[in-house]
């Protein structure tokens, strides 16, 4: 029989320092050799050094036979080593000898202290998590680390413990108290960082709890060889290869809910998660204000991400299919509370596309053509007067709202059912925000589209735009707002005096707004 | 119109740095973006090949890997996940599409995917058959992005019939706004990146005529800033890939001339990274692949010298276009 110094089994003695251990046995063994050749050498440095003694100590005269070869040898050690080599076969009966001469070969066997066990050569000790020999830990280190193998194969033990009892209780109908869970918990925790302490190994969260045993994860089938370097990635692509797994067999339950949260937190921008988690949200029958509640503060968090917008938008379809389309009042509190919260998102990002397209579409859906409404774009306006968006929000409130507007009359004309009242109001809100930032676009643009609405003409804000500029093409011209000028430039037109719109058109394009000059030049020659 | 040259004040274009920038994108595996960007992963292949085609290094991707990629991304139903495993969606379909356009890869697509009409099926299937417009995928989102891909995709596989197509018109008609630019849906803000999406969606209808020109090509002119670069909504920041979405869609309806184009040009080179290549929204930010690809396609699009001619409704190579539409 060989012993190799790996040979242990640990169930036993399994906190028991294994590098003791071997010395113990081997000292048993060779007693007679140890205390001969082990004191000619240097003492061993590393463990490889060490298991290369012993290798030596128990195989007698190997040194020598390296050294000169067999016929280098004295007669003496051409003996020993050849009675060295026979041990095994003659115990194992493989040489037959006569009785006789079995109990001479023994006899001498003994005499000369051989070792009846012995090393092989150039033990491998493997490699640790850093790719290095172990052979050349020094003592303590590989103490250690024995130590925590010893740990790990002890914990192993109890997790399989617990596997087994589990799979009892399942089997009467029945589930562990949560207390064995807790333990387990904390089992594969200690589990996971032995594992990352010995071999480099990194099991994510989901691998660790119990809740996801029966989930066979589906590994990405892209390299993977890159992602063990960053653990925040490992986590991700762990999660990821669990949501596949799930997503496959079309699992719908509170557990698959926590993990698309869980992937969302790491990457909301993961298309396809939040598709199906409404689609647990929807199998499950959870509460909707529930899930908006959750999502606000996703939201919040992830300004720029669009998927979450879908995502409400898909939660007010089915709420409001499932609920308020029948319940007038609730689809009113709903309304009150999502534009609530839209208002507080707008606070942050008061430009941001998504929210401001969700809050048309809530509009359109559940009918809130509100005042409330339009006082708060009102404010948000009042704020930046050059946001756009806000500008263009108004404008959808104003033309769109059924009570007072044509079903389906296009943006860009002329709508003969919104009064004059609140023509005249949007017209001179419009003015009261030019006024006090003459030069700012979006103003501009929304008094030429009340107008097309109105179907009045650019000359009936003809004396306004005018107060923009004055001594147009002499020495002390002024121009306060460039797009006052592109208006009368219109104006004159229309009304047949062409230098004059000439000259607000030259004095465009070579002073107020040279980048845009080609555009002028065409404004030009169209007058002629 | 000034004539576009490279011995402006600007530093010239590093084509070699653009080109090699893209080509270790892929290689890139064991940065966290690389994964966190799994879901855009065929429409970054896009953005990819499309640079170096602008770039005039149309062979630097392998084209049998290129074919192998996009086809493992293909589900039954005919559509196109962003990457194996991921569901189908119609923005990633249309990338394919285009992708396998500019390998010359529709008879692989027969012969080794699942074929040219069950893409069309799987798109057409998309339209809602109510309002003409289309949904991004089974979920029913609906935004002129889908219906500009359904119409992209389709034309360039000679499926357009598949689709109500006078539907689709007068729904992005229905998105035109009162500034004379388009939104995402009926009554959503005008934003340059949806004009570019509807307009490129009537020019492939053959529709310009339902377009108030003048009116949009105002708007969209007065996206250029001082310093030269374009914005995509009123009193925002420049960004270069609104040197596409802006610039297209003034060529589409031939009204590039209304803006300062050597402004552009020097605004969009001093967006690269000479030395390691690449292009960033604005002078001095992280570049990435999509800025890479709409800078160089606005470059071609301006006439810089030594770049592909680009087709402004597709964002493809012209000649590509012309080749498949047979034009």
């Amino acid at each position: 029989m060989v012993c190799a110094e790996r040979d242990f089994t640990l169930t036993k003695r399994t906190l028991m320092s294994v590098a003791s251990l071997h010395a113990t046995a081997i000292r048993q063994l060779t007693p007679a050799l140890l205390s001969s050749t082990a004191t000619t050498d240097a003492p061993p440095v590393t463990v490889g050094e060490r298991s290369k003694q012993r290798y030596y100590q128990t195989n007698p005269v190997e040194r020598r036979f390296e050294e000169v070869g067999f016929p280098g040898l004295t007669p003496a050690e051409k003996k020993t080593y050849t009675h060295s080599r026979l041990i095994l076969p003659v115990a194992n009966r493989q040489v037959s000898l006569s009785n006789k001469t079995d109990r001479e070969y023994w006899k001498q066997v003994t005499k000369e202290g051989l070792p009846c066990r012995r090393l092989k050569n150039n033990y491998s000790w493997g490699t640790d998590k850093h790719g290095r020999d172990v052979g050349t830990y020094r003592f303590e280190e590989l103490k250690k680390r024995s130590l925590s193998q010893a740990k790990l194969t002890a914990l192993t033990v109890l997790h399989r413990q617990f596997l087994l009892k589990r799979e009892a209780a399942r089997s009467k109908g029945a589930e562990l108290p949560q207390e064995d869970i807790d333990q387990e918990k904390k089992r594969r925790q200690e589990m996971a960082a032995l594992k990352r302490e010995l071999y480099g190994e990194i099991p994510g969260p989901l691998g660790n709890d119990p809740e996801w045993d029966d989930v066979i994860p589906i590994p990405q089938e892209e390299p993977q060889d890159a992602l063990a370097r960053i653990a925040y990635t490992d986590d991700y692509a762990e999660a990821v290869s669990y949501l596949r797994a799930v997503m496959a067999s079309e699992e719908y339950s509170p557990r698959c809910l926590r993990l698309t949260e869980h992937v969302i937190a790491m990457n909301p921008g993961h298309y396809t998660v939040w598709l199906y988690r409404f689609k647990i949200v929807s199998a499950l029958k959870l509460s909707i204000t529930d899930e908006i509640q959750w999502l606000n503060d996703v939201a919040l968090n992830h300004l720029k991400n669009y998927q979450i917008w879908h995502h409400r938008q898909l939660l007010l379809d089915h709420h409001f299919a499932n609920t308020l389309s029948s319940d007038a009042e609730a689809a009113k509190q709903f309304a009150k509370s999502e534009t609530d919260f839209i208002s507080k998102i707008l606070a942050k990002d008061t430009k941001n596309y998504h929210v401001w397209s969700y809050r048309q579409y809530l509009i359109t859906k559940l009918n809130y053509w509100s005042p409330f409404e339009l006082a708060t774009t009102q404010s948000m306006i009042e704020d930046d007067l050059r946001n756009n968006s806000a500008w263009s929000h108004r404008f959808f409130i104003v033309f769109s709202d059924p009570s007072h507007s044509t079903k389906g009359s296009a943006a860009t004309e002329y709508d003969p059912k919104v009064p004059g009242a609140i023509l005249d109001r949007e017209i001179a809100y419009a003015e009261e925000k030019i006024k006090l930032a003459p030069q700012n676009q979006s103003s501009w643009l929304y008094l030429r589209g009340v107008l097309a609405k109105g179907g009045r003409g650019l000359d009936t804000v003809g004396d306004f735009a005018s107060q923009f500029f004055s001594n147009l093409g002499a020495e002390d011209e002024e121009v306060t707002s460039s797009h006052a000028l592109d208006l009368m430039s219109e104006v004159y037109h229309k009304q047949g005096e062409i230098e004059k719109a000439k000259l607000c058109l030259v004095e465009l394009s070579e002073k107020w707004d040279p980048v845009r000059e080609g555009y002028w030049k065409y404004r030009l020659s169209e007058l002629k | 119109m000034a004539q576009a040259t490279a011995d402006t004040k600007s530093p010239g274009l590093a084509t070699d740095a653009h080109v090699k920038y893209v080509l270790t994108l892929d290689t890139k595996t064991d940065e966290l973006d690389y994964w966190m960007t799994e879901h855009l992963r065929l429409n970054g292949a896009y953005w990819g090949l499309c640079a170096l085609h602008f770039l005039s290094h149309p062979e630097a991707l392998p084209r049998k890997e290129t074919i192998d990629f996009v086809l493992s991304c293909q589900h039954d139903n005919g559509g196109f996940g962003a990457a194996p495993g991921h569901d189908a969606h119609i923005l990633s379909t249309v990338s394919a599409v285009q992708i396998l356009a500019m390998v010359d890869g529709f008879e692989e697509l027969d012969a080794r995917g699942k074929g040219k009409a069950v893409v069309g099926k799987f798109i057409a299937d998309l339209q809602n058959p109510d309002s003409g417009s289309f949904y991004g995928d089974e979920w029913g989102e609906e935004d002129t992005r889908f219906l500009y891909a359904a119409l992209n995709a389709l034309s360039l596989l000679g499926l357009l019939s598949l689709v109500d197509v006078d539907k689709a018109v007068s729904h992005v008609v229905s998105c035109a706004n009162f500034d004379g630019g388009y939104g995402a849906k009926p009554g959503a803000e005008s934003h340059s990146a949806q004009i570019f999406t509807c307009v490129a969606a009537l020019a492939i209808a053959g529709r310009l005529d339902l377009v108030d020109q003048e009116k949009l090509g105002r708007w969209l002119s007065e996206r250029q800033l001082p310093g030269g670069g374009l914005n995509g909504r009123p009193e925002k920041k420049e960004d270069v890939c609104y040197s596409w979405w802006v610039l297209s869609s003034l060529q589409i309806i031939d009204r590039v001339h209304w803006i300062d184009r050597q402004a552009l040009i020097d605004f969009i080179l001093g967006c690269q990274d000479p030395e390691k290549g690449g292009f960033s929204d604005r002078p001095g930010d992280m570049v990435d692949v999509w800025h890479t690809c709409f800078g160089s396609a606005g470059l071609s699009l301006l006439g810089y010298p030594g770049m592909e001619p680009v087709d402004p409704r597709y964002c493809m190579p012209k000649k590509i276009v012309a080749r498949i539409l047979g034009e």
